[in-house]
């Protein structure tokens, strides 16, 4: 049914559809939306869940934990400082392979409280063993949420859903919000592989040793593997159903691009236009946008910049001491290829800085007027601020 | 469909290996730990090593406790067949080992005695004791007294035909012809020599052993047993003793049992500090008469027990200390007795040293004079021999085995120091176990054989051990009051012994003391510690961290799992009784 | 000992706690009290060493090790998942060291108790980190030498009350218990049962191995820490009614110390700030339960 929702009502309604049973909670902003709509659902009975409000995100991950061990499809979302106090627990998460789903909603980390889209906050767990996917709009929202849930219980591994602080989550869009029949139908009831059970009991998480300890972190990089292959399996069935899919990446112009941007997020919307306006011009711009950042698509990436005479990265992001992250995974991954095209790394838009096809046109000219990158990551549109000394 | 390609997806890709167990730890053998070994191991009573007939005290208050009456009765009777008559009249020895009497108050032992002997009366009870199979040899005894008939009940258990050849018309011998009835009543005598007899003893009243009938008992029985006690009271050996009112304390008391009670209205003293003293004194004032004991001590050094001394003041029985006699004269109907005052000049084990005090005397005007300073043998050959080769003098016992000739044996207050009923049980008791051994093995095995079945320290010896009981097992160690962990015993205050109050105990020889309720023994007798027992607390079971406890069907109702016991030893000092020990492990 | 338990026993023996441990007496009471439709959480303490390593466990029931602050929450979702399912039978209990309780994880169990979850939360309280090697927490008594409170730098703190933190919340029912009383910690854990909402247990459970006494004396220190007050046996229900459970004959502290390798350093006059604080948290407690001293 199409309705014209903001993008937190979104996650809600998709959290609803996948009959969520626990949600747990701490309200940061800009998650806030998500968390009251849910509190509301469950309180008038759209939603047949526990809505655990807890006091702090710590609290929040390690309640799901508890939850999903017991056996019930899980649910919450954080955002920023949030996400960096559940980091702990994002590792917990994983290890003791439960498919959690989490919305997270990029935003820039402090001092300096700034509450505006960032992706260092999500990029900073990227080693936890979650599954992350990188939404551009909220239908993407939506759809990616559902297959979150089939995804995660598939390969036994939590998934997080992240998108833009306030550019997503406060946005209204026009969706196709799907029928609770239909979700049914793409998504089944949860039934745990293992839970806690008086009838079978058994213990999570004792004590390990280096002789097993190094398989089971095996086998959870073997379910990450699995999690690539599964994803397009699981997208036939919802496009099988709705009639929509994304891919793992989406190679837009790719083919005879001579400089493809590499983006994700909202910004990928923007690049979108600025592609039009470029080729409109007769500049061979393609644009390669990563959805699915864990587990990194390597091949599709290969593939799709194969052609590629240079490759821009924007990211929202950094890693302090190295480069922007995406940049460095693309680095990665083109490393091994027979030839691949330099990279370009550029930093734009952080801590809620708006990234305008101004800013996009800059780096595209930066990139087509330099051989090789001038630096690993070359910072757009920083300006020099005085206030008092 | 969804729950198809779901089911699918999962089936694919299942996990391998997580952090998950199903596994129990019980493969992990943590008794290799272990440098410490606890196991269980029951020691000593205290009170039990202090009873000269070794009775299994500790033992006796568990079963009383549990309300095993019968049970606890018998275990009595494998040690001393006279429970009835020492739960009246001993001096509990056992009391003043007791533990309980440094942590509040003692045990009122000798009560609980004599209600399991009450309750055996009443109840009509047969006991099941332990015998061995028939022997061979006869034993003659001579003199149906406590030490006799004991020496005959034990025999008996272990085999044996004897014969109790007794003077009198009725056996019992002091319980019978010495004590007053107030303390010890006939029936109550009556049915524990009923008992001995029932065993199969063989008790021959009027057939005093002469030295003629000695000798004839030496050619048909393999040992005699001489138990004639002392039935002669010793001379004061001052002028005027052969008077007519001066009595014969030993033969007064042998009177009023006989129901010819001599007149005694007036003054009557009584001289010495003895039990019998003291039962002179206290059947004279219920005969109506005046009673004086003059003693030649303090009163705090006269041999008779305490409680006596005290009930017989409380009676009304003067008492005049540090006098002893010089002479008695006739005045008229009246007798003038000059005592000489002595005074105390030290102490000497245990008692006062006294001397005369200078010339100083005083004079008593008295209706009749009784003695009861002493008792010796009646007949000079009753007394055994002098230490020499071929004769064993035990703690309770002498023995001589002669070459080519029967053994001859001797007990009881011929042989002891302390003139007691339960002492008078131990020489039986001894006598006993020297006899077989003898006859079994020969008389190098009497000592090692004692060694073997001795209470604790010694002398007191256990025929259940002697016999091979489950009592074989402790642990020799005396409990000490120091090795009981007090955190499990509230404060309880003794039971009171119920008895007569003055007014009617003086007017009648009826028995003083009374009984009392199962629920007062029960109650009393969970008071006691059960010092070195297992009384099946099970705070080993319940504290054991690691689970090493195992209840099971065995005697001891639980064992240890050394596969797992880390040797903590917590079991051992949560065991409120010293019933476990704990020691190196040797690996 | 006259005490209703059952002879079933809800844990296997070849756990690696120490000899003497009074962790390992303390489950062993609570399990049975419990019985099997129990569902334990378990955030780090000594405990999640001594259920044994994978592919092991000691203990016969479900169990969630969990992150060392998350036993309140980790409890909380559980209680929220078996609600989800329909199971009213299963209780959930959160087992705890002091340091998860007191410290790191304080946050968690306040915000749980103060949501009412409906869960027994049970610290057995050894008086400081004992499993990393004993480091002091804020149950760590006043006067004891941990690694990080060593020689001169003894403990200058007081205990932190929990018990009286978690009855400003006015928990359901929060009681005291020791491992040397049994029977009071029994009925204890079969009272917290049999109420809904939260319900928490502080067990003093002695540690022979961070204590420095003999293993074999762990009971007998646990009890004379009741005996001397150091260590109350008190009930608190609703944040409200205070029943304190023995009064007992107030042996003064010095012994108690005087026993522990822990407590050596302490002088005479220390002892006797010790026993001034220790009479005057008794006299408190006297006070808040309408008696008087």
């Amino acid at each position: 049914m199409k309705q014209v929702l903001e993008g937190s009502q979104a996650v809600a309604e998709a959290v609803r559809l996948a009959r969520v049973q626990v949600i747990s909670a701490y309200p940061i902003t800009p998650q806030t939306h998500i968390v009251e709509f849910l509190s509301d659902y469950c309180a008038t009975g759209k939603m047949n869940a526990k809505f655990l409000r807890v006091e702090s995100e710590h609290s929040c991950m390690a309640a799901l934990i508890g939850a999903q061990s017991t056996g019930v499809r899980t649910f919450t979302a954080t955002s920023g400082q949030g996400l960096a106090l559940m980091h702990e627990l994002l590792h917990w998460a994983s290890g003791a392979r439960l498919p959690i789903v989490m919305a997270e909603v990029n935003r820039a980390l402090a001092p300096g409280w700034n509450i505006w889209v960032d992706q260092t906050d999500s990029l900073a767990q990227r080693d936890t063993g979650w599954i992350q996917f990188y939404c551009e709009d909220s239908q993407e929202v939506i759809d990616t949420t559902l297959q979150a849930y089939k995804l995660a219980e598939s390969v036994a591994l939590p998934v997080m859903v992240v998108l833009d602080a306030f550019f997503l989550s406060h946005t209204y869009e026009p969706v196709d919000l799907p029928e609770q029949e239909e979700a049914d139908r793409f998504l089944p009831p949860y039934e745990a592989r293992f839970e806690l059970d008086t009838k079978n009991p058994c213990t999570f998480g004792p004590l390990v040793p280096p002789a097993v300890y190094m398989e089971m972190r095996h086998d959870m990089a073997a379910a990450m593997d699995t999690a690539l292959t599964n994803f397009a399996r699981i997208e036939d069935e919802f496009e099988q159903i709705f009639g929509r899919r994304y891919g793992a990446v989406e190679a837009i112009a790719c083919d005879d691009a001579e400089i493809v941007f590499v983006t994700s997020g909202t910004v990928t919307s923007t690049a979108r236009l600025v592609l039009e306006n470029l080729r409109a011009r007769g500049e061979k711009l393609g644009i390669l946008k990563i959805k699915l950042f864990r587990p990194f698509p390597f091949e599709f990436i290969r593939k799709a910049l194969k052609g590629a005479k240079k490759v821009a990265v924007i990211d929202r992001n950094f890693s302090f001491g190295a480069s922007g992250i995406f940049a460095q995974e693309v680095r990665a991954a083109l490393c091994n290829a027979e030839v691949h095209a330099p990279v370009f790394g550029y930093i734009a838009g952080i801590g809620g800085r708006d990234v305008t096809p101004e800013v996009l046109e800059e780096i595209y000219w930066k990139t087509k007027n330099n051989a090789v990158p001038e630096r690993e990551s070359v910072w757009i549109g920083l300006q020099e601020v005085r206030h008092g000394n | 469909m969804a729950q198809k390609s779901q089911a699918q997806l999962t089936a694919e890709n299942p996990i391998h290996i997580m952090p998950r167990s199903t596994q129990s730890t019980e493969a992990n053998k943590t008794g290799s730990w272990r440098y410490l070994r606890p196991r269980y191991e029951e020691k000593t009573a205290p009170c039990s090593a202090a009873c000269p007939a070794g009775e299994d005290i500790g033992k006796i208050e568990m079963l009383t406790t549990q309300g095993l009456f019968k049970e606890a009765w018998e275990t009595i009777l494998r040690e001393n067949p006279f429970p009835g008559v020492c739960g009246r009249v001993c001096f509990h020895p056992c009391e003043g080992a007791c533990n309980r009497g440094e942590f509040d108050d003692a045990i009122a032992i000798h009560s609980i005695e004599r209600f399991l002997a009450d309750t055996a009366e009443r109840n009509d009870l047969k006991p099941l004791l332990e015998r061995l199979p028939s022997r061979p040899e006869k034993v003659a005894i001579a003199g149906a007294g406590p030490s006799g008939l004991a020496a005959a009940w034990f025999l008996t258990l272990l085999g044996y035909t004897c014969d109790v050849f007794e003077a009198s018309a009725e056996a019992g011998g002091i319980l019978r012809w010495g004590i007053p009835l107030y303390r010890l009543p006939l029936t109550a005598l009556r049915r524990e020599i009923a008992q001995i007899e029932a065993q199969g003893v063989r008790i021959h009243t009027g057939r005093p052993v002469t030295a003629d009938f000695l000798k004839d008992l030496e050619r048909s029985y393999q040992a005699v047993y001489l138990a004639c006690g002392h039935a002669r009271t010793t001379a004061l050996r001052v002028p005027g003793e052969e008077m007519d009112g001066v009595g014969d304390g030993l033969k007064f008391l042998e009177k009023v049992r006989n129901g010819e009670p001599p007149p005694v209205t007036g003054v009557c003293a009584v001289i010495g500090g003895g039990n019998t003293a003291v039962d002179v004194a206290r059947s004279i004032v219920r005969l109506g008469g005046e009673a004086l004991i003059l003693y030649r001590r303090r009163r705090r050094d006269m041999p008779a027990f305490g409680d006596e001394v005290q009930m017989a003041l409380e009676e009304g029985v003067k008492l005049t200390e540090l006098v002893a006699p010089a002479r008695v004269e006739k005045d008229g109907g009246r007798y003038v007795v000059t005592l000489r005052q002595m005074k105390v000049t030290g102490e000497e084990g245990g008692r006062g040293r006294v001397e005369p005090d200078d010339d100083k005397t005083i004079e008593v005007v008295v209706d009749r004079l009784f003695k009861a300073t002493g008792a010796e043998a009646a007949e000079g050959w009753h007394n055994p021999p002098a230490a020499d080769t071929g004769t064993l003098a035990l703690s309770h016992c002498t023995l001589a085995t002669r070459d080519g000739r029967n053994t001859l044996a001797w007990g009881g207050d011929l042989t002891n120091d302390i003139k007691s009923v339960v002492h008078a049980v131990a020489s039986g008791k001894q006598a006993a176990i020297a006899l077989d051994t003898l006859f079994r093995e020969g008389p190098d095995a009497i000592l090692p054989k004692f060694d073997a079945c001795v209470v604790g320290n010694g002398p007191s010896l256990s025929m259940e051990v002697y016999m091979g009981g489950e009592r074989r097992l402790r642990n020799r160690h005396v409990v000490s009051y120091g090795e009981i962990n007090t955190d499990y015993f509230r404060y309880a205050p003794r039971m009171t012994q119920p008895r007569l109050v003055r007014e009617e105990r003086v007017r009648t020889f009826t028995e003083i003391d009374l009984r009392v309720s199962g629920n007062i023994a029960m109650r009393e007798a969970e008071r006691c510690f059960n010092c070195g027992l297992c009384n099946q607390c099970d705070n080993c079971h319940l504290f054991c961290p690691d689970l090493s406890v195992i209840h099971d069907q065995s005697a001891q109702g639980r064992h240890i799992n050394y596969d797992y016991c880390k040797g903590c030893g917590l079991c051992v000092v949560e065991c409120p009784r010293n019933a476990m020990t704990l020691e190196e492990e040797i690996r | 000992m006259e005490i209703e338990l059952t002879e079933r026993e809800f844990m296997y023996p070849g756990h690696v706690g120490c000899p003497g441990c009074g962790a390992a007496i303390a489950m062993r009471f609570v399990l049975k009290a419990l019985g099997e439709k129990m569902m334990m959480v378990m955030p780090a303490c000594c405990w999640s060493v001594i259920a044994g390593p994978y592919p092991t466990s000691t203990l016969k029931i479900p169990v969630i090790h969990s992150a060392f602050e998350t036993g309140g929450a980790t409890a909380s979702g559980v209680r929220a998942a078996l609600d989800m399912k329909g199971d009213t039978e299963t209780t959930v209990v959160t087992w705890a060291g002091d340091g998860g309780t007191f410290d790191i994880g304080f946050q968690a169990l306040s915000g749980a108790v103060e949501r009412n979850e409906d869960f027994i939360y049970v610290c057995y309280d050894n008086e400081a980190y004992m499993n990393t090697g004993i480091q002091r927490s804020s149950s760590t008594p006043y006067g004891a030498w941990t690694t990080t409170t060593p020689g001169k730098d003894w403990k200058k703190m007081r205990k932190k009350n929990i018990v009286e933190a978690l009855v400003a919340h006015r928990i359901p029912y929060a009681a005291t218990a020791s491992i040397s009383h049994p029977e009071d910690l029994i009925r204890k854990v079969q009272k917290a049962k049999s109420i809904k909402g939260s319900r928490f247990l502080h067990i003093f459970a002695s540690c022979p191995t961070g204590w420095k006494i003999p293993s074999e004396m762990a009971v007998k220190i646990a009890r004379m820490a009741v005996q001397t007050n150091i260590f109350p046996l008190y009930e608190v229900e609703d944040g409200l009614h205070y029943t304190i459970n023995l009064k007992p004959k107030r042996f003064p502290v010095r012994e108690y110390f005087k026993i522990q390798g822990r407590f050596q350093h302490l002088t005479d006059q220390d002892l006797e700030v010790i026993q001034k604080m220790v009479d005057e948290d008794w006299a408190l407690l006297l006070r808040k339960a309408g008696e008087h001293a």
